[in-house]
């Protein structure tokens, strides 16, 4: 019996963009790489967006990463993605290179984190090349459904949206016609019939693609597993008042920047509360995003404190001397990974009450939830946190240990196989 | 130009019949005239030339109808003798007779209001004997004829063969006249019976199909190749697919002769052998070099420490002529520092790719052949020796190429195959494997390929040879490669990849892909031309990707 091949697809590689779902993708690949009889190839975008040159040679979009035999990178221009349709322009990708690469692969499964800069043709070509391929792809976010971002959130007043139509996508963007998101709609959902099984990492995330129209038969939540570090990070030396509050994660307007901003201006003078950024990307938000993002900062000193950009093996350190973490997203989210880190070193969190956050999160039993994108009951959250040791005390027994990588890898074995099974049944009766 | 004067100098000679007269048109031939019938023979004395060309002609042949004389001019113009013995002499003579025969029609005077115009844009000498010609004409029917003549008097037809294309400024130009004629503007490769050597005196003529007749002076010449290859590459890059009509029908006969031009142009300057190379050499590598010099530094560092290169005949080809003595000053230091003989030939001007190799292996004496770029650096010694045994082991081996890794150890070469999208005509090259690593196991079977690349091939020299080598008609390359292995299938040899030696190709991204469009288009186009049939049979027993991957 020879190796289970799969094949992972990744819109990103983690030592080049810094992301959850690329630290996942290559965390999922290590583990994978581990099992006997499982042989996992990783395929992961790069592009000039995020690389600082052309890294493809001439004549072909791949080339390998380090070392490892197994591990590739697909160069694309941004410049020929279809940020719309999510489509490249460029079709040579998929009819030339793309399948020449699966047929040298040969891979059982195809398991997809994401065909963003790739584009969804992709997975058409997959079943295309390789009709027996059980083809797998994990759901990060919205933007198969929503142009703004993929965030689900409307472009006006920041209000959250529960589900796509060509006229309420018209309605965020006037100059896009309802009959532009339609074929959108169309086209997305016509390469997407070609995928066996959809992960969902959060209940919430299944929900708004089940009303979009994937079938239930076909999408389960999967929550990510995840490589834990050796160590968890040691408590606070001041545990008698939990006044360090720790934020994770890129600094933008969706990730609710202004929000933990403004609720800190609003602290009771009187609460030692004192909020520690670990943030990245700051760089890459609007201009005006970072000039009202200084213009909050200028009056904080004291109460904010900016540490920059991070690396994952850092976080026990940055967890040491906090007491709490901090989720303030506008938007739906689907299952942050800071959730599972933060619980892994015993931190209770606070986050807004809706999405991924407020599932994963249980108010009152591991971290507390304010009203998403609300500063003012974020900034009572914070004082009831900040001055309540035995609050923090309870919420941190409450934590469980996150979703670890070899139970992950175990369920997805035996998914694998089962749709292997499957698509030979459709095989046969086709 | 005073070899034309000197040579109607003298009076007219009596010879021993009395009715056949003599002028000497150039050293070598001599005209005789008797009866009213005009020839050219080589002369026969050593006498000056003594006839008075003009006023000869004039008495003897004035006399005869117009299209007689443009005959008789045209005749000697195309003398066998006149390509036996080219001069400029000679033309200037026939020049001269063509003066004095021709009849003059009317000049054309391009007006809006008369319907009967002409142009010729250029005329460039691919040659001394083919030429390539732009241009337009607009009559009242599109029938009429244009006939370009050489300044020796040679007269082509050139609207019977032309490419002929819409040309919106013409068709603007006379709208006041509210004609139905259409693609006025011609082009045309022609080839002319023996060479004309003069730049200025063409002369077009254009008659119309109701009998009126007009004539045009043609601008000069243009000579130089690399400007010659430009502009026809333009104009196959301006009227349609670059592999259409006009190529098929001109551009390639036109850029064929051109490159075969060019590397004649190109010959063996100087040859500088630095330390003493070995006696029986048992491989032959050639390295041609173009601009960038600095690789071959790291070449001698890993072949100077490589026990195989004792046997080896180093030479290197230096295809940037304007590099010598930078290569020369950088030559003595490396073989100062590394002690490695080897040969550098200099060229007296660019042969480009396929050419700097021919000469190359001119200068060489091997048995085999390693053609090998300078951008390919070898990973480990014993490379050679790996090779020249996988070849001997091989019955009717043609030619043998080893696995190419770029810096990152992603492969650059594990051979070549022949790619056609669906729907298309033409065929590219492909690589297997390009981009997958270096231990992708189903790039590490040794296998006989549709192709291999030549920035590393060993080859036996006798089997180049056989098959005529690397071919010169492509445009600044890509394809002289597969050409050379497709000529090697076709004769009956199997090329081979050899996954167990490998070396880094440094394969550059330097060019610029806009100007190279065109001459990219028409290299495949040829390609495809010369070689399509064979290669839809080769394709048809290999697999490109196959499901070679082993789990």
């Amino acid at each position: 019996m020879s190796d289970l091949r799969v094949l992972y697809v990744a819109h990103n590689h983690p030592t080049l963009h810094p992301g959850g779902a690329e630290a996942y993708s290559l965390e999922l690949y290590e583990a994978m790489r581990q099992q006997p009889g499982v042989e996992p190839v990783l395929l992961a975008r790069i592009g000039s967006n995020v690389a600082r040159r052309r890294v493809a040679h001439p004549g072909t979009p791949f080339s390998s990463v380090n070392d490892d035999p197994n591990q590739y990178f697909v160069f694309t221009e941004t410049d020929h993605f279809d940020f719309f349709t999510l489509t490249s322009r460029d079709k040579s990708l998929y009819s030339r290179h793309l399948t020449d690469f699966l047929l040298a692969q040969q891979p059982d499964v195809v398991h997809l984190q994401h065909t963003h800069f790739i584009g969804v043709d992709l997975l058409s070509q997959i079943r295309r090349v390789l009709p027996d391929a059980a083809i797998v792809y994990t759901l990060h976010e919205f933007l198969p459904i929503c142009n703004h971002h993929g965030q689900m959130v409307r472009t006006f007043a920041d209000e959250l949206c529960p589900e796509a139509s060509p006229r309420r996508c018209n309605e965020c963007f006037p100059e896009i016609s309802p009959q532009s998101f339609f074929l959108r709609e169309r086209f997305v959902k016509g390469h997407f019939a070609n995928v066996d099984r959809f992960l969902a990492p959060s209940a919430q995330l299944m929900d708004k693609y089940l009303r979009w129209g994937i079938g239930e038969q076909r999408i389960e939540v999967e929550e990510y597993g995840r490589l834990m570090p050796d160590r968890r990070a040691g408590d606070p030396a001041q545990v008698k008042s939990p006044t360090n509050i720790g934020f994770f994660g890129q600094l933008s307007h969706f990730k609710g920047a202004e929000v933990m901003m403004e609720a800190m201006a609003m602290v009771d003078p009187g609460v030692d509360a004192h909020l520690w950024l670990n943030g990245a990307n700051l760089e890459l938000q609007t201009q005006e995003f970072q000039e009202e993002f200084a213009r909050l900062q200028e009056g904080l000193r004291g109460r904010v404190t900016f540490r920059g950009p991070y690396e994952h093996s850092e976080l026990p350190r940055l967890m040491e001397d906090l007491h709490w973490a901090l989720i303030p997203s506008i938007w739906w989210e689907n299952s942050p990974l800071v959730i599972q880190e933060a619980f892994f070193h015993r931190r209770p969190i606070i986050c807004s009450d809706i999405g991924g956050m407020a599932e994963k999160v249980r108010d009152g039993i591991d971290g507390l939830h304010f009203r998403g994108g609300d500063p003012v009951s974020l900034a009572r959250t914070i004082e009831r946190a900040t001055t309540n040791p035995r609050l923090w005390r309870s919420l941190r027994e409450g934590v469980r240990d996150p979703y670890p990588m070899d139970a992950h890898v175990a369920k997805l074995l035996g998914l694998y196989e089962e749709t292997i099974e499957q698509r030979k049944g459709v095989a046969v009766s086709a | 130009m005073p070899e034309m004067v000197k040579a109607k100098k003298g009076n007219p000679r009596s010879s021993g019949r009395a009715e056949e007269q003599t002028a000497r048109l150039s050293a070598d031939v001599e005209l005789t005239l008797a009866a009213g019938e005009v020839e050219l023979r080589e002369s026969k004395t050593a006498d000056e030339p003594n006839g008075s060309l003009k006023a000869l002609l004039r008495d003897e042949l004035a006399a005869l109808d117009a299209d007689r004389r443009n005959k008789i001019s045209a005749g000697l113009a195309a003398s066998p003798l006149v390509a036996e013995h080219p001069s400029l002499p000679l033309s200037g003579s026939l020049y001269e007779i063509r003066e004095v025969l021709r009849e003059r029609l009317p000049a054309c005077a391009v007006d809006a209001r008369q319907p009967v115009g002409l142009a010729v844009e250029q005329i460039l000498a691919i040659d001394e004997r083919s030429f390539w010609v732009s241009g337009w004409m607009h009559d009242e029917d599109g029938e009429g004829a244009v006939t370009l003549v050489s300044p020796e008097g040679a007269r082509v037809e050139v609207t019977k063969t032309a490419f002929r294309f819409e040309r919106p400024d013409v068709v603007q130009f006379y709208a006041p006249l509210r004609g139905t004629t259409r693609n006025h503007g011609f082009t045309a490769y022609f080839e002319l019976a023996a060479p004309s050597l003069l730049t200025d005196g063409w002369i077009a003529e254009l008659q119309t199909s109701d009998g009126v007749g007009v004539e045009i002076r043609c601008p000069a010449v243009v000579v130089d190749p690399l400007a010659i290859r430009a502009t026809i590459l333009g104009e196959l890059g301006n009227r349609g697919p670059v592999g259409g009509e006009l190529a098929a029908g001109h551009g390639r006969h036109a850029l064929t002769r051109l490159q075969e031009r060019i590397v004649a142009d190109s010959e063996i300057e100087s040859v500088d052998v630095y330390g003493e190379l070995p006696g029986g050499p048992a491989v032959s590598i050639v390295i041609p070099l173009y601009k960038r010099l600095d690789f071959i530094e790291h070449q001698f560092l890993q072949f100077s420490t490589d026990p195989d290169f004792a046997e080896v005949e180093l030479v290197f080809v230096l295809d940037s002529v304007e590099q010598k003595d930078e290569l020369a000053a950088k030559a003595r230091e490396l073989f100062a520092l590394y002690g490695l003989p080897f040969k550098v030939v200099n060229l007296t001007a660019g042969a480009g790719f396929a050419g700097a190799n021919r000469h190359g292996i001119e200068s060489s004496s091997a048995p085999q052949l390693l053609l090998l770029n300078s951008d390919v650096i070898p990973d480990r010694p014993g490379w050679l020796t790996a090779m020249r045994e996988f070849y001997a082991e091989q019955e009717g081996i043609g030619a043998l190429g080893p696995k190419l890794l770029y810096e990152d150890d992603s492969l650059q070469h594990a051979g070549l195959y022949f790619h056609r999208a669906p729907g298309a005509e033409l065929w590219e090259n492909a690589h297997f494997y390009k981009g997958l690593h270096r231990e992708f196991s189903a790039a590490n079977v040794a296998r006989p390929v549709p192709a291999v690349t030549a920035a590393c091939m060993l080859i036996d020299r006798e089997r180049y040879e056989e098959v005529g080598g690397l071919p010169l008609h492509y445009v600044q390359g890509d394809y002289e490669d597969s050409e050379l292995c497709l000529r090697l299938s076709k004769a009956g040899y199997e090329n081979w990849y050899l996954p167990q030696v490998e070396l880094y190709h440094l394969e550059g991204q330097s060019y610029v892909p806009d100007t190279r469009r065109v001459p990219s288009e028409y290299n495949m186009w040829l390609h495809s031309e010369i070689w399509g049939d064979r290669i839809e049979e080769l394709m048809a027993e290999f697999d490109p990707i196959g499901s070679q991957a082993t789990g």
